[in-house]
């Protein structure tokens, strides 16, 4: 996309003014989409997306500018531009560029280019006949299909020089059933940083069945019960909690900005013991990794919590160089068009000691929780809520009839130092997460686990 | 490098690529921001941005097809087009596809404001400054803010099509944002607020601050309320996120496809008299005024929810010809990297007569609800129920009382509609949603 000749002169550029650092981001994506609804192939959008960003870093200031055009003109423009907002004055240094080795490489088995997309096509209509004959109350289907693969290049004034390919893909499934004026939806969406192998590990057929299956059996729901009492998580799912709750207060920019719970607490014991929480971008063609970050600095594993107790923050090189610390390789970014931030990868909490059978035996009245429509959260007081789009009743020990309606609600802490039982089932959840009005992907993951006690928003008794 | 072609050409260029028996339109824009956030004291980041892109839509044999490139040359633009005739070879025919013919479109001249796009970035910079300057020195307990910053941006629209189509807008934006964090007794609470104006000159950054320090600061010291049915009562924060579930449930095409809670309801009372819902693409009381859609329909006004009864959906050129009538001009797409479906331009629920004084001392016992989170997840947009998480107050005597956190309300969007027992005078846009305070006369909220 472009040589490294003219990456050092547009860092040179960019560092005309001083600065702590500059930095190039050169993006091409190439992208497919395709949606069914309603039993029609309704659209098919092949995209070309590209451009470049020139950040100037100042202290934990900093001065961003980006373009569509990748002509010398045009990034030489854009340097200049970045550079203005760092008011020293001395030109600072660029080092000569050297490749970067990756600490994980994602590979694509089978490239997303070597399909047609005719078969891509054929994937919906598959998944629209699967959702449709798993049960009559089914009343609508719409699905789509994505992939992209954007390639990056990443030059910086210290000498990094990164080229790393992304190739995505995505099939997503939201069915909606419908009985006597009753409405239900269930969506099940499994991704993966892969090539198209990655639907051999995820057929089209199971994804149909799963949503169509939550849509179904939340027909049969009742209200959900309102008020504290135990509530079980199943797998994927607290993973998804542990994202909202505890990663985002983990970012090392919220944590900057004194708006973390976790502010200055490393050391301290803030989840129960069986919780082990890490981020970690290495996890092989998994939906949130990659091989560098967004601003070069290698993937990485970092762990959160061990045993309860807090670990350390995810940070991007602004963030740690302020507070003089490596990178843990959390800079990312939705596109050129953005400036990076603290972003989490794949957050999961580790397996732990018990089985999922044993969890639920032991719990003699609450709602097991098998999907969560995602959430928000406070980070600066913690308080987070979560939509739980399938749930059911837990009734001495067993899972019995669903629930709708309910929703989670409590504090980070409170919450994590609640959780009494951690199960061996480990399994996640891709979603994107939006910051900032940025969204990447991200991965989540758990084994079963069981809060003791957390409130249960719901319109019964 | 050579001249760069402007968005007129670029459109026409795609146009010209048809062939026969195809329908093509192209969608072109670019936009220039400005972006600035300030943190104690200091510029945090500036951001520059130039962007610009086209996107086809090319109809053949009644098969959609679309393809769109991220500032395209003459010849990229063209490829655009062949890869949408591509995509249409594999999508389902369907009668009702369609691209809309041209029509005449009264301008707005007023959306564009020279001064604006003339700003000197210092000046920028410096509003972001005092923006947060402002936040940070108005309560003692609020000493810092999570996001205090200022953006811009003058951009333009060109649409063409095989169609006749051939129409061209540009217009100016700015906005101010701040996120207050409040601080006592080791408790930290945060509060924000936007505003958006055509022109620096129109847009009020101090009442944003002031805004957003009140928010945080009131509701320091918040507990958990005890679990009850009592009454409710929105504030326009509030109120704006909830408008969001009814936006969808609006759309034609939702109701087509069966997707929608007010499928099948025409004609029928959906809510308190007291409730007049609108969208109106003209008001430019609204930020998301357009002189067309996005697909070159001129926009109008929509009484989508007439006192109570419902009127109308909201339609583009496709659900309006699958419908057998007209497109309300809400054709709407997120930006040239997708084809248009069905939006809302400026949806609100008209202002009513009540002052919010008289709505505080009708809901005696009541909660005003002033952040809800988790809309978008705890809501069902179908079957219109929701459980979503709220702050807020107590209201006791008229007078807002002890603070809330961690509460939850549950209801539908059916109950809640007929629930509504008064509407304040007091309407207020977020971005391109607008409610006045609004009063429900009972709902459940959980806290334990």
């Amino acid at each position: 996309m472009l040589d490294r000749e003219l990456a050092g002169q547009v860092l040179r550029a960019a560092r005309a003014r001083g600065g702590s650092f500059a930095e190039l981001f050169v993006e091409e994506r190439y992208s497919l989409s395709i949606r069914l609804d309603d039993g029609k192939i309704e659209e098919l959008t092949s995209g070309l997306d590209r451009g470049a960003g020139v950040r100037v870093g100042h202290g934990t200031s900093f001065g961003y500018a980006f373009s569509n055009r990748l002509d010398r003109d045009a990034l030489l423009e854009a340097a200049s531009a970045a550079a203005a907002a760092v008011v020293s004055g001395a030109a600072g240094q660029v080092i000569d560029l050297r490749a970067q080795e990756p600490p994980v490489v994602h590979r694509a088995e089978r490239p997303i280019e070597a399909v047609p997309p005719a078969q891509k096509v054929a994937w919906l209509r598959e998944v629209d006949d699967v959702a449709r004959a798993f049960s009559p109350h089914v009343r609508q289907v719409s699905a789509s299909y994505g992939d992209s693969t954007q390639r990056v290049v990443i030059a910086t004034s210290d000498g990094r020089w990164v080229e790393e390919s992304r190739p995505r893909v995505r099939l997503g499934v939201q069915v909606v059933a419908g009985r006597d004026g009753n409405i239900q939806t269930g969506f099940h969406g499994p991704a993966g940083l892969a090539g198209l192998e990655f639907f051999q590990g995820h057929p089209p057929r199971t994804t149909a069945e799963v949503a169509a299956k939550r849509a179904v059996t939340m027909l049969d729901a009742g209200p959900a019960p309102a008020g504290e009492m135990p509530v079980v998580l199943a797998p994927g799912m607290g993973g998804v909690l542990f994202h909202e709750a505890c990663g985002h207060p983990l970012e090392a920019d919220i944590v900057d900005k004194e708006a973390s719970v976790y502010r200055g607490r490393i050391g301290e014991v803030l989840a129960s013991s069986l919780v082990t929480g890490v981020d970690d971008a290495t996890v092989r063609n998994a939906w949130g990794s990659f091989s560098f970050d967004d601003e070069g600095a290698p993937a990485e594993r970092t762990v959160l919590f061990r045993d309860g107790e807090l670990q350390g923050l995810m940070y991007d090189r602004l963030r740690a160089e302020k507070d003089g610390v490596a990178s843990t390789g959390n800079g990312r970014r939705q596109s050129y068009a953005h400036p990076p931030i603290p972003r989490m990868t794949n957050s999961y909490i580790l397996n732990g000691p018990s089985k999922a059978d044993d969890v639920l035996a032991s719990t003699e009245h609450g709602v097991y929780v098998t999907a969560l429509g995602g959430g928000q959260t406070n980070p600066a007081s913690g308080d987070f809520v979560f939509g739980v789009s399938e749930g059911y009743l837990i009734e001495g020990g067993k899972v019995t009839s669903p629930v709708r309606g309910a929703n989670l609600t409590g504090r980070a802490i409170e919450v994590m130092s609640a959780v009494d039982a951690v199960a061996d089932d480990f399994d996640t959840w891709e979603g994107v997460c939006g910051k900032d009005g940025q969204g990447v992907p991200v991965g989540s993951g758990s084994p079963s686990l069981r809060i003791a006690r957390i409130t249960v928003g719901g319109t019964g008794g | 490098m050579g001249r760069v072609a402007d968005l007129g050409e670029l459109a026409g260029a795609a146009v010209e690529a048809a062939r026969d028996g195809e329908a093509v339109e192209a969608y072109a824009e670019e936009a220039r921001r400005t972006e600035v956030t300030a943190y104690k004291g200091e510029v945090e980041g500036l951001t520059f941005a130039e962007s610009r892109g086209v996107g086809v839509r090319l109809i053949a044999a009644d098969r959609l097809g679309y393809a769109y490139a991220a500032d395209p040359s003459i010849d990229e633009v063209g490829a655009a087009v062949a890869r949408a005739r591509e995509n249409a070879e594999l999508a389902t025919e369907d009668e009702f596809n369609v691209l809309p013919p041209a029509m005449p479109i009264e301008p707005i001249p007023a959306l564009f404001r020279q001064d604006q796009a003339a700003i000197a970035t210092e000046r920028k910079v410096s509003v972001a400054l005092d923006l947060e300057h402002l936040a940070v020195s108005a309560d003692p307990r609020v000493a810092k803010v999570d996001q205090a910053g200022y953006g811009d941006a003058v951009s333009r629209v060109a649409i063409a099509s095989t169609t006749g189509v051939t129409a061209e807008y540009g217009r100016t934006d700015c906005w101010a944002v701040v996120s207050a964090l409040a601080e006592q007794d080791g408790e930290t609470q945060s509060g924000w607020s936007f505003r958006v104006a055509r022109e620096l000159g129109e847009l009020d950054w101090g009442s944003v601050a002031e805004e957003a320090v009140e928010r945080s600061a009131r509701l320091l010291g918040a507990i958990k309320p005890a679990s009850g049915r009592v009454p409710v009562v929105l504030d326009p924060f509030a109120g704006s996120s909830f408008l969001g579930i009814l936006a969808g449930a609006l759309s034609a095409e939702s109701v087509q496809k069966q997707r929608s809670l007010f499928a099948g309801l025409l004609g029928e009372e959906v809510g308190s008299p007291l409730m007049t819902l609108v969208d109106d693409g003209r008001t430019l009381d609204g930020p998301a005024a357009a002189p067309f859609d996005d697909e070159g329909v001129p926009t109008g006004r929509t009484e989508l929810i007439a006192h109570g009864r419902l009127m109308a959906f909201l339609h583009n050129a496709y659900t309006a010809r699958r419908g057998g009538t007209d497109s309300t001009g809400n054709a709407r797409r997120g930006g040239y990297r997708t084809p248009p479906g069905v939006g809302t331009t400026n949806f609100f629920v008209q202002p009513g007569a009540t002052p919010v004084s008289d709505i505080l001392l009708r809901a005696q016992g009541g909660v005003l609800i002033q952040d809800v989170s988790g809309v978008h997840s705890g809501a069902n947009p179908i079957s219109g129920e929701f459980s979503v998480g709220a702050t807020g107050l107590r209201i006791e005597g008229g007078e807002l009382g002890e603070p809330l956190r961690e509460m939850t309300v549950a209801s539908t969007v059916p109950e809640m509609l007929k629930g509504i027992a008064a509407v304040g005078d007091d309407l207020r846009f977020f971005t391109a949603v607008g409610v006045p305070t609004v009063l429900i006369g009972e709902m459940t909220v959980a806290g334990v």
